[in-house]
């Protein structure tokens, strides 16, 4: 469903491309990682596929149309969530609010519909007690499940997520990264994570790795 | 409308950053409406000036114009004395004024003298024959009684503004025109023993010398600030009589018949005056006569109340300013520590223009809280800056009506004596005219009320300022990069 189509990128007063003429294709129901040294570019990459920047060469593809096309407003709204390391949630509000905030910004097929936003901030092992306190209340591992369920309750069909499990420890890491998977082959959706965690890679259906400028499938 | 719900959202779960906006917020507001009070205090005291400071038209003969012609005269003939020759108002002309707009009604003075006869008039010390001739010139004899001819007493100044009271019996109406009913002051009844219902008689001066025999039907008080209005040449004031001008007339002789010396307009809307004054000149012999106005208490009045609003018009504006420089500062200030929270949305796919619709909704929600506040405090700050205003200007207002006063009054106005040809009493007319401070520091209070209206202008105020506020900031929410706020 998501193509790169020969895209490159750098930073203004890089000497050299991040990357360079790289074609990739992720396809719903499946997950992928990427994984890489630090400063290789994995970040900025992810950054590309969520519409957050555009490439300085070739384009990205959603379906055959070009992101920039849609508008890369409209393309995050509608059809990409992101997760990031540092959870970002609404730190104003509840679990539940940010969860139905989102489902309203993105104009999601269940807004408003608390019963199911709740029905999922349980699944991930939210109580009901924790879905109404300030969402700062909670651990960070409980933060890094409401933004998981964030990504469930919308109906974006491609979830991105940068070290999700980068401030978890090792229990909290598997139960996101089951999360993960549970995403792509129950909802059939195309889970893309940049980690550097072996383990976490381990768990997805590919593993691409960035080095040298350049992407290659790991076994 | 999910930016709705954030903004309260938002401002529920930080409270202690809302209070802190609520006070900034209501103080800004507290400052506006204070000025909006005074301001529309302003207005509403001038307009009352406006109905309770009478303004007024006068018509008398052109004295300038006759002026030029006896000093033509006088250098063609050198031998004789020049004479000042003024016509009298024709009344068939004032009706024709008086059917102007805004001319709420009018008073015709005719001012002669008689000499009392079966009675005594008031004598005082110092010659009033000697400074009569020595002002006017004129070789005609005064009498020691002066009739005042009005339409009636109640429309003269002096009534008007109680410089002159009836003490006993009433005042001349129209209903007297073509009487013989006379209204004597207090001191001359008290003198001659003359109440309500006697009858005294007055010599004319002039002509056939005439003896008229004049039914007393008011006793009034003149209050003594009106001696020292009196002209130099005039008699004791208690001497003063008001009769109908249709008696003053006849007194004068069979030539003076539906003449006056002055007609007075009452102006019913001050600010018209000089618009009534174009159209009258349209209907009259200028060279023979002239129109002047006299607005000058509802002028001090306006003058003294333009300054208060334009005093608190700046007050307004000030605060107005520096409130949105305030605002605007804390607004940019609050979002670029909410810039974070701005990447996410951005990230969800908000659009920009609903960021900043959350902001502007979070800050009327914090304005409406203030106003509320501020209309609870305005009412007792604006009194306070109320009465310390007024207290100033009442001064100022005081001042400028003594210096009028002395204009008119003291010195005669155009219409008021016409000196060369007639008989001493003139003065009195003159007098009339002039008078208006007492109206003055009655108009200066300001009444101070926050009423709805007051309420919903500081709301536009507030709504200007924070659309002002989040405009300003708004440039940082507009440019900023989700990614540089969320991976970097
Ligand atoms: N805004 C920027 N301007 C200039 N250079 C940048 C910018 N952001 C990142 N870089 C550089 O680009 C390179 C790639 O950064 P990126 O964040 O994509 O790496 P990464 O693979 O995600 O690393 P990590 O594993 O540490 O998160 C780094 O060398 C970094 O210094
Ligand atoms: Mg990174």
């Amino acid at each position: 469903m998501l193509k790169a189509n020969d895209i490159g990128y750098w930073y203004d007063r890089q000497e050299n491309s991040l990357f360079e003429h790289v074609n990739l294709e992720f396809k719903s129901g499946h997950s992928y990682a990427i994984v890489g040294q630090s400063g290789s570019g994995k970040t900025t990459f992810l950054s590309l596929l969520a519409g957050l920047d555009k490439p300085r060469a070739g384009q990205i593809e959603l379906n055959g149309e070009p992101i920039n096309q849609l508008g890369l407003t409209a393309y995050r709204r509608s059809h990409v969530a992101i997760v990031f390391q540092a959870y970002n949630l609404f730190t104003y509000m509840s679990p539940l609010n940010n969860l139905l905030t989102a489902m309203a910004v993105t104009n999601s097929s269940h807004r408003g519909d608390k019963a199911f936003a709740m029905e999922m901030l349980r699944k991930l092992g939210i109580t009901d007690e924790q879905m109404t306190k300030n969402v700062q209340r909670l651990s960070g591992g409980q933060q890094q499940r409401v933004a998981i369920a964030r990504t469930m309750v919308c109906d974006a069909k491609l979830v991105v997520a940068d070290e999700p499990t980068g401030n978890l420890d090792e229990e909290n890491t598997k139960d996101v990264i089951d999360q993960f998977q549970k995403i792509a082959h129950e909802q059939h959706k195309c889970v893309i994570i940049v980690t550097h965690e072996p383990d976490v890679a381990a768990t997805c259906d590919y593993a691409y790795r960035l080095a040298k400028h350049e992407f290659t499938l790991e076994a | 409308m999910n930016f709705f719900k954030r903004a309260w959202l938002n401002l529920t779960a930080k409270k202690g950053r809302s209070i802190l906006l609520i006070l900034v917020t209501s103080a800004i507001m507290l400052f506006v409406l204070a000025g909006l009070l005074i301001r529309n205090a302003a207005d509403t005291a001038t307009s009352n000036a406006k109905q309770s400071v009478g303004a007024t038209v006068t018509l008398a003969a052109n004295r300038e114009a006759a002026f030029k012609k006896m000093r033509s005269s006088t250098s063609t003939s050198k031998t004789s004395r020049p004479k000042l020759t003024t016509s009298p108002v024709k009344l068939s002309d004032a009706k024709k004024i008086a059917k102007l707009n805004n001319i709420a009604s009018y008073t015709a003075t005719v001012s002669t003298s008689a000499n009392a006869t079966g009675f005594s008039a008031i004598s005082t010390s110092g010659s009033s024959a000697g400074g009569m001739k020595g002002m006017g010139g004129s070789t005609t004899s005064s009498g020691d009684i002066a009739i005042s001819g009005v339409t009636s007493t109640s429309a003269t100044a002096d009534f008007e503004n109680n410089t002159s009271k009836i003490t006993s019996g009433r005042g001349i109406t129209t209903a007297d025109e073509g009487s013989n009913n006379v209204v004597i002051e207090s001191e001359l009844a008290k003198e001659d023993s003359l109440k309500v219902g006697d009858s005294i008689k007055l010599k004319a001066t002039t002509g056939t010398k005439t003896t008229y025999t004049l039914k007393v039907v008011g006793i009034y008080k003149a209050s003594s600030s009106t001696s020292t209005q009196q002209g130099p040449g005039a008699t004791d004031p208690s001497n003063s009589v008001y009769t109908s001008y249709t008696f003053a007339n006849t007194v004068k002789g069979s030539k003076y018949k539906n003449t006056a010396d002055s007609v007075t307009f009452n102006v019913s809307d001050p600010a018209k005056v000089s618009a009534v004054k174009k159209a009258g000149n349209a209907l009259i012999n200028t060279s023979k006569y002239s129109l002047t106005t006299d607005d000058s208490s509802y002028q001090t009045v306006k003058a003294s109340m333009d300054n208060v609003k334009s005093f608190a018009d700046k007050i307004v504006w000030l605060v107005a300013i520096a409130g949105t420089i305030i605002l605007a500062l804390i607004v940019i200030l609050m979002i670029r520590e909410r810039r974070y929270e701005i990447g996410v949305l951005l990230s969800l796919g908000e659009a920009r223009w609903k960021i900043v619709a959350q902001f502007f909704v979070e800050m009327v929600m914090v304005l409406v809280v203030s106003i509320a506040i501020a209309g609870a405090g305005g009412k007792f700050v604006g009194n306070q800056l109320g009465k310390q205003l007024v207290s100033q200007q009442t001064t100022t207002a005081t001042t400028g009506s003594t210096s009028t006063q002395q204009g008119p009054g003291g010195g005669g106005a155009p219409g008021g004596s016409t000196s060369g040809t007639k008989p001493s009493g003139n003065m009195q007319a003159g007098g009339a005219l002039g008078s208006s401070s007492t109206s003055t520091q009655k108009q200066a209070e300001l009444a101070i009320n926050v009423t709805v209206m007051d309420l919903v202008e500081l709301g536009g105020f507030g709504l200007a300022i924070m659309f002002l506020s989040i405009m300003l900031a708004s440039g940082g929410i507009l440019r900023l990069q989700p990614k540089k706020v969320l991976i970097e």
